[in-house]
């Protein structure tokens, strides 16, 4: 039981790894940069 | 079409309102540890109940109303758009702050569902899980109205705080009514306290870390006039937190009657979570190290850097603290207690106090009343978050040594009245660091009350181009 369980963890372990690298691969440069700008463009004090 | 700012005005008032308070009881009960026949034999005064209500206060009270203030604050212009159902986050406004004040005439008068940070018995449970919901329909609504392409990181944090603090308040809730104030978990023994900590643990990484990282990847940019220094950084630290974080929770129950193997997974991935941890620390630090000249003359910028130090002190104690050979020593002891305080005061309280410098003049289109106060405030916060942590370091590691102290027969050697008796003068530390930090946040609520009075009609409305695109 330990064993299937120490083993289902490292799948779920295997999973997480997998998509944080494919969501940190997946934009460009350029999206990345326009998005980490919003706070600094988000809003119109005159508006 | 202007943003909606009078909601997150209202809760910013709460929150500052709740944090004084919920202080003010914690300052109470660090002195009925010194002096304890300050209850005056009154069950409404005993530790029991003021230590419960001050816990509540500062979570739900100071806390949750401050994270929804800036949520709502910055998932408006992160999108571009206007609060969805603004009707709604009123509703929620009423009901969060009737719950807190009648919850907490609750816990004085003695109800208390006996769970830890979950005390609030099942009809505050019932309209806590009805507002927590409302929230995130109006939160959520927002996001899915967005002009924008790319969804903000912020609203990945707070996003993910809505979604698994109501997960966990749910199923930690699940209890049979036996009367109008008692109410039975529907859990028992061992399962009881894995479903307790899940929630206990879950609560604090969700709201105090997650929920308080959303307030800091949306107000340190702003402040700081500069763009979080790695963006890339923020995704992987925000995906390797979600997924470690919920796992974490089994340290709490070292040695206790739940498995082995669960007791070292939490420990295991509680070592884990030093890397997203740090990593957002590193890229916090970055940030503000392309904005190092306004740190001099700015009080807000000046309390988020401070917290960031005390993020990464905490995320880096905590995970040692759920090393198994450390918790045979530390646990029971006030070191959890300093521990919980650094995150507490000298994270969550600090960012919060430095963003709420930096909304209310904006909110108010007033400038801030005081700088001066403001700069006593941070040297007060500093000073007294400093004697608190430090006494209790103190405390739990004298409380450890003593404990496990034997005699040649292998019996205890100290008394707990032995044990109780030197704590006298680390207590008295703590109260008097309690008391410092108290005062630093009644000049804030003075502060921020006079900067709005000075208010004048603000009208803030969303850019002309949507121009940002990029991931989601």
């Amino acid at each position: 039981m330990t064993l299937l369980i120490f083993f289902g963890d490292m799948l779920v372990m295997a999973f997480m790894i997998a998509v944080v690298v494919w969501l940190s691969l997946r934009a460009t440069r350029k999206q990345l940069d326009a998005a980490s700008r919003i706070p600094l463009e988000d809003e119109d004090p005159h508006g | 079409m202007n943003y909606e700012d009078r909601i997150v005005t209202a809760f910013t008032a709460c929150s500052v309102f709740w944090a004084v308070l919920g202080m003010l009881a914690g300052v109470y009960v660090a002195a009925e540890l010194v002096w304890p026949t300050i209850d005056f034999g009154l069950p409404g005064l005993s530790f029991g109940r003021l230590r419960t209500l001050h816990t509540t206060l500062v979570l739900f009270g100071f806390g949750v109303s401050g994270l929804v203030a800036t949520g709502l604050y910055s998932v408006q212009r992160t999108s571009h758009v206007r609060l969805f159902a603004p009707g709604l986050a009123w509703f929620v406004l009423y009901a969060w702050q009737l719950t807190i004040v009648l919850g907490g005439a609750s816990i004085l008068a003695g109800w208390n569902a006996g769970k830890e940070y979950a005390e609030l018995e099942w009809p505050f449970d019932l309209a806590i899980a009805v507002a927590w919901v409302s929230f995130g329909v109006v939160f959520f609504g927002t996001i899915a109205r967005r002009k924008m392409e790319a969804i903000y990181i912020s609203n990945w944090f707070y996003g993910a705080l809505i979604i698994v603090v109501a997960m966990l308040h749910i199923v930690n809730s699940l209890a049979l009514p036996a009367t109008f104030g008692k109410s039975y978990s529907l859990f028992a023994g061992a399962q009881d306290a894995v479903v307790q900590w899940w929630y206990g643990h879950n609560a604090v990484g969700f709201l105090l870390t997650g929920g308080f990282l959303g307030m800091l990847y949306y107000f340190l940019p702003k402040q700081a006039e500069q763009p979080i220094w790695s963006y890339r950084l923020s995704i992987v630290a925000f995906w390797a937190f979600v997924y470690t974080y919920i796992w974490a929770g089994p340290h709490h129950l070292h040695y206790h009657s739940i498995p082995e193997w669960v007791q070292s997974l939490g420990m295991a991935m509680s070592l884990i979570l030093l890397a997203p941890s740090w990593a957002t620390m590193v890229n916090g630090i970055m940030t503000v190290s392309a904005a190092a000249k306004k740190l001099r003359s700015d009080p807000a910028l000046k309390f988020i850097v401070l917290s960031l130090a005390f993020y990464g002190l905490a995320t880096f104690e905590g995970p040692m603290l759920a090393i198994k050979s450390v918790n045979v020593f530390s646990h029971f002891t006030e070191w959890t207690i300093g521990h919980v305080h650094s995150g507490a005061l000298g994270w969550n309280a600090l960012i919060t106090f430095g963003t709420f410098y930096f909304l209310v003049p904006r909110l108010a289109g007033a400038p801030l009343y005081s700088a001066r106060l403001a700069n006593i405030h941070f040297w007060l916060a500093l000073a007294g978050v400093m004697l608190y942590v430090l006494s209790m370091w103190g405390a739990g590691v004298s409380q450890g040594v003593l404990w496990l102290s034997l005699d040649k027969l292998g019996e205890v050697r100290f008394s707990f009245n032995d044990v109780m008796a030197a704590m006298k003068p680390y207590y008295l530390l703590r109260f008097i660091g309690g008391l410092l930090f108290l005062a630093g946040a009644v000049l804030m609520a003075v502060n921020l009350a006079r900067t709005f009075s000075g208010r004048r009609t603000v009208v803030v409305a969303p850019p002309p181009a949507h121009a940002a695109k990029g991931l989601t």
